[in-house]
């Protein structure tokens, strides 16, 4: 004994509809159960305020006098290149394009912002000139209000949940969730728990293809699955379309992700109808039963390490306990935000602004999300190092190194124990530099602290390692700290001579 | 550890006024920044030090004719431009930054210690700190 979404909106045109936002089903539902709550309640509003990298915008900027054919060309807004690959003068400004003067400082999620702001941007744009658009060079302003169309395209918003993020490594990194300290010195996360809009029917019964969302601020629709739309495995996404201009800076902000890029925050919620009982009850799932995984970020490879399950409920206090520690929590989505996006939404459906629209098709249920087919395998560290390595002892005698170092002719000497394991290291620089110190021995002279890299690990994750310590090579150990080879940069050097 | 700047008249810029004051007092000075030109200049400085060992360098400054002001830098958090997302609170070591009963963000300054790690984790550049500022 359900209802139909025809029957919700006449319920919101004669102002009669019980609209409550996803936390306030939460409670009713503790109170009241499932069934009064799917008796009572005709709509549950949602919302979501995170950084989400797969947005952008279509821009037409309308025909210069004598014309430029932009498709084909170059097109830059606030030094921002935006996709010159459509029509004479249609764009598409992706919020993770670059600044060329300003770099990760300022990207198309900051010019997205500043046109809804109503700001002056700069468009430059070269051709390569035709009969028809003889023109090869423009340098113009333009507003929000001066162009033909703007529209929040976005292929992939909203994600159901995310994954959090922790840092296994002796050293700070900077990912995509933010900046994650050394040793599990804190945990990231992103989504909007008991307000995340796909969370709340994961099973897409009313969300589909043509459902009128909140959009930036604006009303805005689904088009599509989103890409990488993974929803057995809890992580579907939806594609999404709306008017920029109608849209406000408050849920839309461009951002930059320290030493990872630029991005767009966006503003999203959904309107589920509550047609019955199963779906009164998922979306009144609470965020001790809404789960996700704490991911080591630590370890650069596609199949990141799990650390532990964790609850919204657990992210949310503000700790979570990682090996016995208590290890501090961050959201980079804004749940306050994410709160008002919801109540915006439930104020607009009681206010007779806002309408349900039917789904005119389904979004599949049954996706998977497929890795990058590569046709060269990624090399290991193993298959390009040099396995038989000159080592030497702590207690050798500084003279005696430098005389191996040239006779070899070799750079690096790793300094390792009567087991093999590696104690330091010493470089023909240290050597150069001890002259005159009067030290005598290796042990006084090698760097204890090595970088070092293992067998199974990626070239490129050991490449990216050499660059930003700054040094040409490293030891390759095994789990017991045992010396197995050695890589350096000549290794690389090798490698990328056979790629080309 | 309080931070101080010595304001210094041409007339004093060329005497190795710190240098005694460090050996008369005997309390360890860490010289922040120091800017000596003919026009004067100014050092900042950082004191660990007992209250009594300060108040001991400040007089012992002021004798020598050079003048002193206690610095402070500032934090500030742009509420505008926040977005209450709350990516600086777990990376704060102090919980200067923490997000409140409704999910606001919200700074104690005090208890800020300037590692300045929210600066550069803030997506929207709404935390900036200061250089330091004289306390008025």
């Amino acid at each position: 004994m359900g209802k139909s979404i025809a029957e919700i909106n006449e319920r919101i045109r004669k102002g009669d509809a019980v609209v409550l936002t996803a936390e306030e089903m939460v409670e009713f539902v503790r109170e009241k159960g499932v069934a009064q709550a799917a008796k009572e309640v005709d709509v549950v509003t949602t919302g979501t305020f995170g950084p989400m990298c797969s947005s952008g915008a279509f821009l037409n900027f309308g025909h210069a006098d004598p014309p430029i054919k932009l498709g084909g060309g170059e097109i830059y807004l606030n030094d921002v290149p935006a996709y010159a690959g459509l029509a004479a003068v249609d764009t598409y400004i992706g919020a993770t394009s670059m600044s060329r003067s300003r770099g990760m400082e300022y990207g198309g999620g900051h010019v997205i912002e500043d046109l809804v702001r109503g700001k002056e941007i700069e468009l430059r744009g070269l051709a390569y000139g035709t009969d028809c658009y003889p023109r090869k060079e423009i340098e113009t302003t333009i507003t929000i209000h001066d162009i033909n169309q703007a529209v929040l395209y976005n292929p992939r918003n909203a994600y159901q949940r995310y994954n959090a993020a922790t840092n296994s490594r002796d050293e700070t990194i900077y990912t995509y969730m933010g900046t994650l300290l050394p040793n599990f010195g804190n945990v990231t996360f992103c989504g909007a728990g008991v307000l995340s809009p796909l969370g709340k029917d994961p099973n897409y019964r009313t969300i589909g293809i043509g459902t009128r969302i909140f959009l930036g601020g604006a009303q805005g629709y689904i088009v599509w699955e989103g890409t990488q739309h993974n929803p057995k495995e809890g992580l579907g996404t939806i594609a999404v379309v709306g008017d920029l201009k109608q849209m406000s800076a408050r849920y839309l902000r461009g951002c930059t992700i320290h030493k990872y890029g630029t991005s767009l925050y966006v503003g999203l919620g959904i309107p589920i109808p509550i047609l019955d009982e199963e779906i009164a009850r998922t979306t009144a799932l609470d965020e001790s039963q809404i789960k996700t995984k704490i991911i080591d970020y630590g370890v650069p490879r596609r199949d990141r390490p799990v650390v532990r399950e964790v609850t919204y409920a657990e992210l949310r206090s503000g700790k979570v306990e990682i090996a016995g520690k208590e290890v501090p929590t961050s959201s980079l989505s804004s749940f306050k935000v994410s709160r008002e996006i919801a109540e915006t939404l439930k104020r607009w459906i009681e206010k007779g602004e806002f309408f349900l629209s039917e789904p005119l098709q389904n979004l599949p249920v049954d996706r998977i999300f497929k890795p990058m087919r590569q046709i060269a395998p990624t090399p290991l560290v193993k298959e390009i190092m040099t396995k038989e390595v000159i080592t030497a002892k702590p207690d050798c005698l500084i003279t005696e190194a430098a005389k191996i170092l040239a006779e070899k002719n070799v750079d690096h000497l790793p300094i390792v124990d009567e087991h093999n394991r590696l104690v330091g290291i010493v470089t023909s620089w240290d050597i150069a530099t001890s002259v005159g110190t009067g030290k005598k021995k290796l042990s006084e002279i090698m760097t204890r602290k090595v970088i070092t890299a293992y067998e199974d690990e990626p070239v490129d994750t050991v490449a990216r390692r050499l660059e930003a310590h700054r040094i040409s090579g490293m030891p390759v150990v095994n789990e017991r700290g045992e010396l197995r080879g050695i890589v350096t940069t000549d290794d690389l050097a090798k490698l990328w001579g056979k790629r080309r | 550890m309080k931070k101080l700047l010595l304001k210094y008249s041409p007339e004093k810029a060329g005497e190795p006024i710190l240098a005694g004051v460090i050996k008369e007092t005997g309390v360890l000075v860490n010289i922040l920044y120091a800017d000596i030109s003919a026009k004067g200049g100014e050092i900042l400085v950082a004191i660990d030090a007992p209250e009594q060992d300060l108040s001991k360098v400040i007089e012992s400054l002021k004798r020598k004719g050079v003048e002193v002001e206690e610095m402070r830098r500032k934090l500030n958090l742009d509420r505008e431009s926040c977005m209450d997302c709350g990516a600086c609170v777990s990376l704060c070591p102090t919980r200067a930054l923490h997000l409140t009963a409704d999910y606001s963000l919200q700074l104690d300054e005090d208890k800020c210690v300037y590692c300045e790690l929210c600066i550069s984790a803030c997506p929207v550049r709404a935390l900036k700190v200061s250089k330091f500022e004289a306390i008025s």
